[in-house]
């Protein structure tokens, strides 16, 4: 149970529906400004009262809502990774920074996969340095 | 007090100690303390000395804070001469009767009201995160130029740094000539995330991310390989190279 009138307060700002979906999730009312979207659909909301959320150094300012139910925390894109983790004073929408380093050869973010079929699975990148032994039977000759 | 103590511990220093507080006058807040703690704290130098020392000409106009050459301490304490601890303090009614009342619980229970009507601190990883530094060691990465072209030259300087001696490096020149590395191993379980080898990294390749997440179910999805660390490059190539610029004027 958290404060009341905080509680009050965050659940006519978000509407019933959307409260509903945080207890589900995040399990705390929460509200706040929205600031993006990033590409898997997760949603960004920053909060900088800090009569209503603790601010900087402990970090509960910025929050996200997962779009996949089975959250995972390895499905923010690193540049959202940055401005969650408050690395980055802007989010990567507006972080110039940010737009001007992404190469053009980026490859897509992929959460991580462990325990699924995608895990990665550790091989080698050289040429082995013994070859197994390979029995050759020459044949029978005879006189 | 603390201060205070380091003082006392010092041996012969202590003296010197006694006698500079003395003269500053951290007497009287001594004067609170019990007395088998802080006894040699209470000797002062004598104002007046007997002892006649010649003139010394190279003396300072300044005035010197530290006790005089012909300083001479008295015993600890004389009888009579004791302080009471409890002088001052509550009475033992009043005690007594904050111990009945549970005045204690009283004021820790308001306390706790107190909280519950403030914002909550709990941070609900992973919907919230703490702060995190540019420079914060996580799972590592293996960067490419802006034209594409890995950074690493296989000069195993990373390899040699190594304190856990978790990374391995073959190398071969490449078709062009140029050399690089053709095994670049990372054991993360082996790995102490000290960040040495991005610091002895001449070109900036190896570094190592923000993405502390990379926990894994089986130990051996945790032997990184190099087309694992490139992969691993290749997506956040855009946080590394923010992290590194918010951090460049410091490197
Ligand atoms: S962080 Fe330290 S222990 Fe880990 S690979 Fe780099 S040098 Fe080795
Ligand atoms: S990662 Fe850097 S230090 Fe290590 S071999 Fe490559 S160029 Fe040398």
């Amino acid at each position: 149970m958290v404060s009341l009138l905080r509680t009050i307060r965050s659940m006519r700002r978000v509407g019933l529906r959307e409260w509903w979906h945080q207890m589900q999730y995040i399990g705390d009312a929460k509200s706040g400004q929205f600031i993006g979207k990033d590409q898997f659909g997760n949603r960004y909301f920053e909060n900088l009262n800090p009569e209503e959320e603790i601010p900087a150094l402990l970090g509960r300012h910025r929050w996200i809502d997962f779009a996949q139910h089975d959250f995972n925390a390895t499905q923010v894109p690193p540049e959202w990774h940055a401005w969650l983790s408050h690395i980055r004073k802007d989010p990567p929408t507006e972080d110039r920074v940010m737009q001007n380093l992404s190469p053009p050869w980026k490859a897509p973010w992929v959460e991580n996969l462990t325990g699924t079929r995608g895990a990665f699975k550790t091989y080698n990148t050289t040429k082995p340095k013994y070859e197994a032994w390979e029995p050759k039977v020459s044949a029978r000759g005879g006189p | 007090m603390s201060f205070l103590r380091a003082g006392l511990a010092a041996g012969p220093s202590s003296r010197l100690i006694q006698a500079r507080l003395a003269s500053v006058g951290a007497h009287s807040m001594l004067a609170r303390r019990m007395l088998s703690h802080t006894s040699r704290l209470q000797a002062q130098a004598p104002k007046h000395s007997e002892v006649h020392h010649p003139v010394d000409h190279l003396a300072m106009p300044v005035k010197v804070r530290s006790p005089p050459l012909d300083a001479s301490f008295p015993p600890d304490t004389k009888v009579g001469d004791e302080i009471d601890p409890y002088k001052g303090g509550p009475s033992a009614i009043e005690k007594a009767v904050h111990l009945f009342f549970f005045t204690e619980i009283l004021r820790g229970m308001w306390i706790v009201i107190e909280q519950f009507f403030r914002p909550p601190y709990t941070i609900m990883y992973p919907f919230e995160k703490g702060p995190l530094s540019p420079r914060f060691r996580g799972e590592h990465a293996l960067r490419r130029y802006p034209s594409g072209e890995e950074r690493c030259i296989a000069c195993k300087l990373c390899e040699a740094i190594c304190p856990a001696q978790a990374i391995t490096i073959e190398s071969e020149a490449r078709l062009d000539g140029s050399r690089r590395t053709t095994r670049y191993d990372i054991d993360m379980t082996k790995c102490i995330y000290c960040g040495f080898c991005q610091e002895a990294c001449p070109v900036d390749a190896i570094v190592e991310t923000q993405n502390q997440e990379f926990s894994t179910e089986t130990r051996e999805e945790l032997l990184y390989n190099k087309e694992k660390l490139l992969a691993n490059g290749d997506r956040a190539e855009a946080e590394i190279a923010a992290n590194l610029h918010a951090d460049h004027v410091y490197r």
